[in-house]
């Protein structure tokens, strides 16, 4: 499947923006990465900014990035978000609760769904377009970039599509490593579909038997963050630099090839 | 549009796909009082008969788990497994894609875990968060029972997450990335789900009455559901779907339905059908009042009042949460396949005013397209349409 990618954003500890990630990247490192502080979604009526989750901070900061590089309206973007678990300290705040008084709050519960961020995000930008939350383990990433792909493609519209990680507090962590929070945010249209804007890059997007060897880690981004399964996006979007011409990753039995195939360097 | 091949359900009312089609046609219930060892609350629930006593093969051991368990039944019954066999011949393993739906996965698991971690201070040495508990562990489970090699995701869109399957699964059989796909969703009852819903007061004391006007709440069920569908059409056909966001409230239902209003028309013009095509609705139909009451306003809407015969089959299974739009497009399959219409169970006085041709029994129909819809937390909406060849 050939696609066109519009609009990007990268958020992490050392990671502000797209421009950061790809600096990174030319630059084969970081220093020491401070801790990110996750800013107060704007997007969000005012009584819902303060008591945003972790990660519906971190995916609407995220997703703000490529709004503002994007041709499109938000409220035009199909929606595909992507994760392994995707819920951090709700999912630890109400375990704990259920083990101790068995008394959950109201919000708690209804922010523990793993489509939450999506939600949030439609209701913030009053989009009413299909909405979709999906996971497949440390795979999260290929599996959220094949859906979103094939979407835009069927649907011939413009999709955001979104692959984060947000860190689980202890005891859950002991069991789901994810310390530091990391995102990518992509807005992608199936090739062809939209001429009036120029893309920032063209890729195709196609599914391979396996291989032996294992994705190297990608030793230039941090490692307190370097191992989430959403890194996978970073080292997709690195393309954008000096980065490989393509990119394998792991998808069950198969694994997804990502090819940068307008050989362009625009940014 | 693809073929349904094969399909396997399984809930409170039903064991397999002969005894469920029974139960939700005479609107034979599965709730019960809650009977649990570990929830104290006073509610009715769809608990699966078996699931305690069930054993996976002894290869497949480090998968047990409740979640896993409900799976591999429904896996096994039916000659569901054996269909697939067949599809992984033809098509070869790698064509066979895996997207399921599921809302809590495995939680139930870290639920227990979690509880003897706080008396032992450390995690029961047994226990393995990746394939007991985490969101993939399902379609990693269903294709390494199943033998299938193709891509995989687990949608996690609260109570539309097995609806929406089937629209991820014909793209995919659009973009020519597989050849047939294995589509479900299962959902198994745990604490989070019932103590969530007692938190928002949506917990019915009594088995769900979905329409009725003295309707108070939900009854959670668990179930496990699966289809297999095939790019080339059969008897019985997904014709399309069609999805939206409410834009609204986390867990409260636009009061008009705007968003169930746009994924009906959605799921009509993917189908290429116009309204009066549709001779079911299996409606999302919790039996909360917020619920039942915007439901009931777009189907006005979209299909003029009173204008198609519909029912809500949660009565008779509860609300499968995760795995409801498998369970109740496995309902409107087998509505097309018996030319029958199931009825809504535990219906006592109809709320004046719906405006919906609401059966009360089992129904006769010359059917040949139906929908199912499914509505989830986060205003995420999904209708589905399927077909029958006459």
């Amino acid at each position: 499947m050939h696609f066109d990618l519009f609009a990007a954003g990268a958020l992490a500890p050392g990671v502000a923006s797209i421009t950061d990630l790809l600096a990174m990247r030319r630059a084969g490192g970081s220093a020491e990465a401070a801790n990110l502080e996750l800013p107060s979604p704007q997007a969000l009526p005012p009584n819902e900014r303060r008591r945003a989750s972790q990660v519906v901070r971190l995916t609407l900061a995220c997703a703000e990035q490529a709004l503002q590089a994007s041709p499109f309206k938000a409220d035009q973007l199909r929606m595909v978000f992507a994760s392994d678990e995707g819920t951090g300290e709700v999912c630890q705040q109400m375990l704990q609760s259920l083990a101790t008084t068995r008394e959950v709050s109201p919000l708690v519960f209804h922010n523990s769904v793993h489509n939450a961020p999506s939600g949030y995000f439609s209701i913030g930008h009053q989009n009413r377009q299909s909405a979709l939350s999906v996971s497949l383990g440390r795979e999260s990433f290929a599996s959220g970039l094949l859906c979103a792909v094939s979407e835009a493609q069927s649907s011939g519209q413009p999709v955001l599509f979104l692959s984060y990680d947000v860190p689980m507090p202890q005891p859950m962590r002991s069991l789901l490593r994810v310390e530091q929070p990391s995102a990518t945010a992509w807005i992608v249209a199936a090739a062809g579909t939209v001429r009036e804007h120029d893309p920032l890059a063209s890729f195709e997007l196609s599914l391979h038997a396996p291989h032996e060897a294992e994705p190297a880690a990608a030793a230039w981004l941090p490692a307190t963050w370097a191992d989430n399964p959403s890194a996978q996006g970073f080292v997709a979007l690195a393309m954008l630099a000096d980065g490989p011409a393509e990119c394998d990753f792991p998808l069950g039995a198969q694994r997804l090839r990502l090819a940068r195939v307008d050989g362009v360097a625009r940014c | 549009m693809s073929g349904i091949a094969a399909f396997s359900t399984l809930h409170a009312a039903g064991v397999d796909n002969t005894d469920s089609w029974h139960a939700l046609t005479a609107g034979r219930s599965g709730l019960r009082p809650n009977a649990l060892a570990w929830c104290e609350l006073p509610c009715w629930l769809g608990e699966v008969a078996g699931v305690d006593d069930a054993a996976l093969a002894p290869d497949l051991a480090e998968w047990d788990c409740r979640t896993h368990r409900l799976a591999w039944m429904a896996l096994q019954r039916n000659g569901f497994h054996d269909a697939v066999r067949h599809a992984v011949a033809r098509h070869g393993a790698h064509r066979v894609g895996v997207l399921l739906g599921s809302s809590t996965a495995g939680i139930r698991s870290t639920e227990v875990a979690y509880q003897r971690r706080l008396a032992e201070d450390r995690w029961p040495a047994e226990y393995d968060y990746r394939r007991t508990h985490a969101l993939d562990a399902l379609c990693r489970f269903s294709a390494e029972v199943l033998g299938t090699a193709g891509p995989m995701v687990t949608i996690s869109t609260a109570c539309s997450s097995s609806a929406k399957v089937f629209v991820m699964a014909q793209r995919w059989i659009d973009c020519g990335l597989i050849d047939a796909a294995v589509v479900g969703g299962v959902d198994s009852l745990c604490m989070s789900t019932l103590h969530g819903f007692n938190a928002l007061q949506l917990l019915s004391s009594e088995a769900c009455r979905p329409f009725d006007a003295a309707r108070n709440g939900i009854s959670i069920g668990e179930a496990a559901g699966y289809v297999l569908l095939e790019r080339q059409p059969a008897q019985i056909n997904f014709v399309g779907g069609g999805e939206s966001s409410d834009a609204f409230h986390m867990s409260s239902p636009h009061p008009e339905g705007l968003g169930a209003q746009s994924a009906m028309r959605a799921a009509l013009a993917s189908a290429g059908l116009s309204r009066r095509d549709i001779g079911y609705v299996n409606a999302h139909g919790t039996a909360t009042q917020a619920n039942d009451r915007a439901e009931a306003a777009a189907m006005r809407a979209v299909f003029g009042a009173d204008a198609v015969p519909v029912s809500s089959t949660k009565g008779i299974t509860g609300h499968t949460l995760g795995a409801a739009g498998i369970t109740e497009a496995i309902a409107v399959i087998q509505a097309l396949a018996h030319q029958v219409l199931p009825p809504s169970a535990n219906l006592g006085q109809i709320e004046a005013d719906l405006g919906i041709d609401l059966l009360r029994q089992a129904r006769s129909a010359s059917l040949t397209h139906a929908m199912s819809n499914s509505f989830g937390f986060g205003g995420s909406n999904c209708s589905l349409v399927f077909g029958r060849t006459h």
